[in-house]
C-alpha cells in the first residue's frame, strides 16, 4: 500500500474564521502529525487561487489525501472534491473540518475556539487516512416528470417541460386548473388581470400533447430514486374508484401544491362570521371579479377599512410575513377608488412591506389617491364592532394608532381582512410521500435556502411556489421554471450520477441472519436465496447506515462512513 | 482552571448537522465543549461509537436526529431511539450516569434549539464532573495528582 | 374615549391650498429639520397626522401652525413631496377661518371669487361714498384748505371709526383663538400671573418677528421686517398725524420723510414678494393661494396710489390728486375691512398671540409634570 501523504489546508475565510481561531497555530501544530506532508493557511480556500494551491500541492508533493478546515461541508465539500478530481486523485480522498459554522461563528473565546478547531481538523486528518477511493454510479434518467398541483407554479413548470418536448403528468386535486390565482381579480402592482395570466397558460397546457392532465387525482405513493421513480396516482376523492390508479414512471417530481388561506374565524376580535360585512380578502376578490361591491344588505359602502396581517406576523398565529397581502391591500384600495370614487379607504397595517419591483411606486400612488394609512402595533389588535344606529357608518374599528399615539375609531361599512398564507393541512402527507421535510410552519424545506432554493434534500424532488413559503406570482413562476430548467438539464444528460456513498455487504462475513432486510426503508437489501447471503441494491440504497449499525456480524460496510473512519474521527476529537 | 467537559456529538447530516450550521449562520453562541461528527442518519450510530467515545475520554455523548416523523430515511430516528434506550441501560450497569449520553431531536431549522441543548448538556456534565472512564484512564496512565482539573 | 377618524377633513383643507397631505408616510424628517420644532410643539409631522386622520378639534386647538414661518426646509427634505410647509400654511388659513365667528373668512378662503367680489363691492361702495361726500362738502379741484374735497379731519374720523370696527372683529376672533388653544384646554390650567409675566411677548414678536430670523433665511426675514415696519409706520402716520401728512403743498420733512421711507419699504417688499411668487424660486413661493395674490396686489396698489396722490398734490394738480385719493381709498378700505379680520393680514395679530400662548402652554405643561401626585381639577374634569 502506498504511503499516505496528507495535505492540510486551514482557511481564514477572510476574518470569519481567523478573527477567533488562530489558523497559523493550528497549521504549525498539525503539520507535526504523522502522514501530514503539507499544512497551509490561506485567506479563502474556496477561491480559485485557493483551489489551485491544493491542485498544485497534490501534483508537486504527491499528496493522496486532502483535509480542508473551513466552512460546513454542506457548503463546499463538492467544490474541493472537484479540485481533487482536477489534480487527478479520487475525490473521496477528501475530508472537511467544519471550523466556521460550528466553531468560529458560535464561540467567542479565542483559546477554546482554537483548541476545538484543532481537534476537529485533527479528527479529519485521522479520518482521511482511512478513506477509500470510490466511484460514482450512473443510472438512466427517465425524461418524464410528475408535477403535483395545477396552480400557476404547476402550470409554469409543466409548460416549460412539455414545450421542450418531454412528457409531463400534471396532477391536480380539484376539478379545474388555476389554483388560488384563479380566485383573484387583478394582480398588484401592474394590475394585470389574473384571468388573462391563467387562461393562456391553461389553454397551452390543455393543447400540449406532452402533458397528461390528471384532474381530481392525487399522488398515492412514490418509490424508486432520482431518475427512476415509480408513482401511483389515484382519485383524489376518498370514495373514488380505487381501480383507476395509474402507475407512472417518472424521473423527477415537482411539488407545487400551493397554500391555503388563513381562517379568519380563528381571530375573535374582528367579528368575522358575526358581523356580516367583515369579509376576507378572497371573499372581496370574488366581489371584485363579479364587479359588484356591495354590503350584505345590498348598499354601496362609503367607508372601507382594510386590515393587514390577519394571521400573519402575530404571536398567536403565524410569526412569518405572508408577503403578498400588503400589495394586494393597496390593489384593493385602487380598485375600490376606481369603482366607487366617493368612498374612503382606511388601511390598517403593522409595517408596509413594499419590497418588490414597482411596489414602492404603487404604495406612493395609493397615498396620493388618499388612502388613509393607519399603523397598529404588532401583537395589538384592532377591534371591530357594530356602530350605534344613526352613525355615519355601519361599523367602528377601535385601535391604538401608532403614528399619532392615539386610540382611534375608524368608521367602516365594509372591512376587508387580509388573510395570510399557511401551509395546507395535507402538506405533511405529501412531504412523507415524496420524502421531503417541512419547517416549523409546515413549508417545505429547500436544499439550501439561498443557493439551491428549488431542490430538496431528496434528489429528484423539486419544490416550487407557495408550498415552500409565501411568495408572489413572479417569484412562484421563477421558481417553477427554475425547477423545470434543473430537470431539463438532467434529461439532456440522459444519465444520472448517483453518489458513491452506499452500503455494501461482505459476503464472507454475512451469516444470512436477515436482520438488515426488514430494516431498510427502501427495500434495498435483498436476500440471495441461493447463496443465503444478503445483498444491497446500490441504486436503491440511500446510505442511511441503519443496516450497518444493526448487523451483528459487522458484515455491512457504509461506504465513506465506515466504522474505522468514524473511530478515527472519535480519536481525533478526543485526543 | 475548572473542569471543561469533552462532549462528542453525533449529528444527522439532514437535520441536526444543518441545524448546527444554522446556529452558526445565526451566530448563536454556545459552549465550545461539543465536537461534532457527522453521520448520514442517527440510525447509523452504532452503540460502539458511543462506547468508543466514552472509553477515549469523552465526558458526554450527544446524539441528534430528526424529529419523529421527519426522518430523511423515513424512520431511522426511531431505530436510533430504540438503540439509545437499550444502550442507556447498559451504560447504567457500567456506572455511567444517564445524563452523559443524551438523545435529542433537532431539525434543520432549529439552530437555537441545538445551541440550547449543547449549553444545557455542558452545564449538566460540568456539574457531574469527569466521566468514570476518563478518570480511570488518566489514573492508569499518569501519576495520580495530575488531575483532570488541570 | 377613542377619537373618531374623519377622512373627509383632508378634502376640506385642500380648499385652503394643501395638496399633498395624504402623501406623507410619517418618516418625521420634516420635524427633525425644522428649527422651531421643539417639545412640546413638534411639527410639521404631528399636525400632518392629525390632518390625515381628520382630528378636527385637536387641530383647531393646536398652536403649531402659527409657530411655522414657512422657511420651506421641511418641504425640501420630504422624501415623498408631501409639502409639509404648504400644509402648515394651509392650516393657518383654515385656523383663521375657524377663529372667525362670522364665517366670512371661511367663505373667502374657500372661494377666491367670493373674496374678489367682496373686495370689488367694498371698493365700489367706498368710491361712491367718498365721491358723494366730496362733492357735497368741498371742491374736487382743491386738495387741502377749507374747501378741500376730502378734508383730513373728516377722513381722520372715518379712519378711527374703521379702526374701532376692525379691532372689535379682530379682538373677538383673538378671544376665540385664546379659548381654543389655551383657556378651553382641559389638561392644563394657566394662572393669571403667567399671563401678566408673559404678555410682553406679544409686542416683542410683533415688532421683531425674531422667530422668523431663526429660520435661517435672513433675507426673507428682512423683507418681512421691512414690510412690517413700513406698515406700522404708515399706520401711526395715518392714525395720529393725518393732518400733518395731508397738509401741503410744501413738504414737511419732519413728517413726510417717514411716509416716504414707509412707502418705499412697502412698495419694495411687495415687489420682492410678488416677484418671488411669479418666479416660484423658493419652496415657500412655489404655490400661491388666491388670497396671497390678492393681498400683495392690493397692498402694492394702495402704496402706489398713496404716493401718487401725494406727488400730484405737491405738483399742484388738485383734481388729479383728489381722484387718485379716492382710488387710493377704494383700495385701503376693502384691504383693511377684508384682509385684516378675515384673511391674510390676520397673521399680524395671531402670530404674536400664538407665541405668547405657546409660551403659556409649555409652562403649564411643565408645571403639571412637576406636580408630585394627585390629579389636578382639570384632569378630574377630563376624566368625568
Amino acid at each position: 500500500m502506498e504511503e499516505v501523504r496528507i495535505g492540510v489546508y486551514v482557511c481564514n475565510c477572510g476574518t470569519n474564521i481567523a478573527k477567533v481561531v488562530d489558523c497559523d497555530a493550528i497549521c504549525a501544530s498539525l503539520s507535526k502529525m504523522p502522514n501530514v506532508a503539507v499544512a497551509r493557511t490561506y485567506k479563502y480556500m474556496c477561491s480559485t487561487p485557493g483551489q489551485e494551491m491544493i491542485v498544485e500541492d497534490i501534483r508537486k508533493n504527491n499528496l493522496n489525501r486532502v483535509v480542508v478546515a473551513a466552512c460546513s461541508p454542506r457548503m463546499h465539500e463538492r467544490t474541493f472534491r472537484k479540485a481533487l478530481q482536477t489534480a487527478g486523485i479520487n475525490p473521496y480522498f477528501f475530508e472537511m473540518a467544519n471550523i466556521r459554522e460550528q466553531c468560529s461563528w458560535v464561540h467567542e473565546n479565542e483559546e477554546t475556539a482554537t483548541a476545538k478547531a484543532e481537534a476537529l481538523t485533527r479528527a479529519a486528518i485521522l479520518r482521511v487516512a482511512h478513506h477509500e477511493p470510490l466511484e460514482n454510479l450512473y443510472a438512466d434518467m427517465c425524461p418524464s416528470t410528475l408535477v403535483l398541483g395545477g396552480g400557476i407554479a404547476g402550470l409554469s413548470a409543466a409548460l416549460e417541460l412539455a414545450e421542450s418536448g418531454h412528457p409531463v403528468f400534471l396532477v391536480e386535486k380539484t376539478d379545474r386548473l388555476g389554483g388560488n390565482l384563479a380566485r383573484v381579480d387583478l394582480t398588484a402592482p401592474h394590475l394585470y388581470s389574473a384571468r388573462d395570466l391563467l387562461t393562456d397558460r391553461i389553454a397551452r397546457v390543455r393543447a400540449n400533447p406532452y402533458v397528461q392532465l390528471m384532474l381530481e387525482s392525487e399522488l398515492k405513493s412514490l418509490s424508486g430514486f432520482v431518475g427512476n421513480f415509480t408513482a401511483i396516482v389515484g382519485a383524489a376523492k376518498k370514495n373514488g374508484d380505487p381501480h383507476k390508479e395509474h402507475v407512472l414512471e417518472v424521473g423527477s417530481v415537482v411539488v407545487c401544491t400551493g397554500y391555503k388561506e388563513f381562517d379568519a374565524g380563528r381571530v375573535t376580535h374582528f367579528g368575522y362570521g358575526k358581523l356580516p360585512n367583515v369579509v376576507t380578502s378572497f371573499e372581496f376578490e370574488k366581489m371584485l371579479r363579479e364587479g359588484n361591491i356591495r354590503t350584505k344588505e345590498g348598499r354601496i359602502p362609503e367607508y372601507f377599512a382594510i386590515v393587514h396581517c390577519v394571521g400573519s406576523r402575530s404571536r398567536d398565529f403565524h410569526g412569518y410575513c405572508s408577503r403578498v397581502c400588503c400589495m394586494t391591500a393597496l390593489k384593493y384600495a385602487h380598485e375600490i377608488k376606481s369603482a366607487i370614487p366617493n368612498s374612503y379607504v382606511s388601511d390598517l397595517y403593522i409595517d408596509m412591506h413594499a419590497f418588490g419591483k414597482g411596489h414602492e411606486d404603487f404604495y406612493r400612488g395609493s397615498s396620493e389617491a388618499k388612502t388613509l394609512f393607519l399603523m397598529y402595533g404588532k401583537n395589538e389588535h384592532p377591534v371591530i364592532k357594530r356602530a350605534q344606529p344613526g352613525e355615519e357608518s355601519e361599523m367602528l374599528i377601535e385601535v391604538n394608532e401608532q403614528l399619532s399615539g392615539e386610540t382611534i375609531e375608524i368608521p367602516a361599512d365594509m372591512v376587508i381582512l387580509m388573510v395570510g398564507m399557511e401551509a395546507r393541512s395535507e402538506s405533511g402527507d405529501v412531504a412523507r410521500l415524496v420524502n421531503i421535510s417541512q419547517d416549523k410552519d409546515g413549508w417545505y424545506i429547500e436544499s439550501h435556502p439561498k443557493l439551491d432554493p428549488v431542490a430538496t434534500t431528496t434528489e429528484g424532488i423539486f419544490i416550487a411556489g407557495t408550498c415552500a413559503a409565501p411568495k408572489d406570482i413572479p417569484d412562484t413562476v421563477a421558481q417553477a421554471r427554475a425547477a423545470a430548467a434543473r430537470i431539463l438539464g438532467r434529461i439532456a444528460k440522459q444519465k444520472i450520477e448517483i453518489d458513491a456513498v452506499f452500503a455494501e455487504v461482505d459476503e464472507d462475513l454475512c451469516s444470512g441472519c436477515r436482520v438488515c432486510n426488514s430494516l431498510c426503508p427502501y427495500s434495498a437489501v435483498e436476500f440471495d436465496e441461493e447463496k443465503k447471503r444478503s445483498r444491497v441494491n446500490s441504486a436503491l440504497c440511500k446510505a442511511c447506515g441503519a443496516c450497518v449499525a444493526a448487523c451483528p456480524s459487522c458484515a455491512i460496510k457504509a461506504r465513506h462512513f465506515t466504522d474505522r473512519q468514524i473511530f478515527a474521527q472519535i480519536e481525533g476529537v478526543l485526543r | 482552571m475548572s473542569f471543561e467537559p469533552k462532549i462528542v456529538g453525533f449529528l444527522c447530516n439532514w437535520c441536526s448537522y444543518a441545524g448546527a450550521d444554522l446556529a452558526g449562520t445565526s451566530r448563536i453562541q454556545y459552549p465550545a465543549n461539543v465536537r461534532v461528527i457527522r453521520v448520514m442518519c442517527s440510525a447509523r450510530i452504532d452503540p460502539t461509537f458511543v462506547l468508543k467515545a466514552l472509553r477515549d475520554g469523552a465526558d458526554g455523548v450527544l446524539i441528534c436526529g430528526c424529529h419523529p416523523g421527519d426522518c430523511h430515511y423515513t424512520e431511522g430516528n426511531y431505530k436510533a431511539l430504540r438503540r439509545y434506550e437499550l444502550l442507556k441501560q447498559t451504560l447504567c450497569a457500567f456506572g455511567i450516569e444517564e445524563a452523559r449520553v443524551r438523545l435529542e431531536w433537532v431539525s434543520a431549522s432549529e439552530g437555537q434549539v441545538f445551541a440550547e441543548v449543547v449549553t444545557d448538556m455542558t452545564e449538566k456534565i460540568r456539574a457531574l464532573g469527569p466521566s468514570r472512564f476518563r478518570v480511570e484512564q488518566e489514573n492508569a496512565s499518569q501519576p495520580v495528582h495530575q488531575e483532570v482539573t488541570k | 374615549m377613542p377619537i373618531r377618524v374623519n377622512p373627509k377633513l383632508v378634502n376640506e383643507i385642500e380648499r385652503y391650498g394643501a395638496e399633498d397631505v395624504s402623501k406623507c408616510y410619517h418618516c418625521g424628517n420634516c420635524s427633525a429639520v425644522c428649527p422651531h420644532s421643539t417639545q412640546p410643539f413638534v411639527f410639521p409631522r404631528a399636525p400632518m397626522r392629525l390632518l390625515q386622520m381628520g382630528f378636527e378639534s385637536k387641530l383647531q386647538n393646536s398652536l403649531e401652525p402659527w409657530l411655522c414661518y414657512y422657511c420651506g426646509q421641511c418641504s425640501e427634505q420630504c422624501p415623498r413631496d408631501a409639502e409639509p410647509g404648504e400644509t402648515m400654511m394651509s392650516l393657518r388659513r383654515w385656523l383663521i377661518s375657524r377663529y372667525d365667528f362670522t364665517g366670512l373668512s371661511r367663505l373667502f378662503y374657500r372661494s377666491w371669487k367670493a373674496e374678489l367680489g367682496a373686495l370689488l363691492i367694498m371698493a365700489v361702495l367706498t368710491g361712491v361714498g367718498f365721491l358723494l361726500w366730496g362733492f357735497t362738502h368741498g371742491d374736487i379741484r382743491s386738495y387741502d384748505g377749507p374747501n378741500a374735497f376730502l378734508a383730513s379731519s373728516a377722513v381722520h374720523i372715518f379712519d378711527w371709526t374703521m379702526a374701532v370696527v376692525l379691532t372689535l372683529f379682530l379682538t373677538a376672533n383673538c378671544v376665540r383663538m385664546w379659548w381654543f388653544t389655551v383657556a378651553g384646554r382641559k389638561d392644563i390650567s394657566v394662572p393669571l400671573l403667567s399671563y401678566l409675566r408673559g404678555v410682553y411677548l406679544i409686542p416683542l414678536h410683533f415688532f421683531t418677528q425674531k422667530r422668523y430670523a431663526e429660520c435661517g433665511h435672513k433675507t426673507s426675514w428682512a423683507v418681512h421686517m421691512v414690510l412690517m415696519a413700513s406698515y406700522v409706520t404708515m399706520f401711526v402716520l395715518i392714525m395720529f398725524f393725518l393732518h400733518a401728512v395731508q397738509a401741503g403743498p410744501e413738504i414737511n420733512w419732519n413728517v413726510h420723510i417717514f411716509g416716504y421711507l414707509a412707502t418705499a419699504g412697502l412698495i419694495g417688499a411687495c415687489i420682492v414678494m410678488l416677484r418671488a411668487r411669479v418666479k416660484k424660486d423658493h419652496v415657500w413661493s412655489e404655490r400661491s393661494h388666491a388670497s396671497d395674490w390678492m393681498f400683495l396686489v392690493l397692498l402694492l396698489y394702495v402704496s402706489v396710489t398713496g404716493i401718487l396722490q401725494h406727488i400730484l398734490h405737491r405738483s399742484g394738480l388738485g383734481m388729479a390728486a383728489n381722484i387718485t385719493y379716492v382710488c387710493h381709498m377704494m383700495g385701503v378700505v376693502p384691504m383693511l375691512l377684508i384682509e385684516v379680520p378675515f384673511s391674510k393680514w390676520a397673521h399680524m395679530a395671531y402670530r404674536p398671540l400664538a407665541m405668547f400662548f405657546a409660551d403659556l402652554t409649555a409652562e403649564a405643561l411643565l408645571a403639571k409634570e412637576k406636580k408630585p401626585s394627585g390629579l389636578s381639577s382639570p384632569q378630574l374634569a377630563e376624566i368625568g
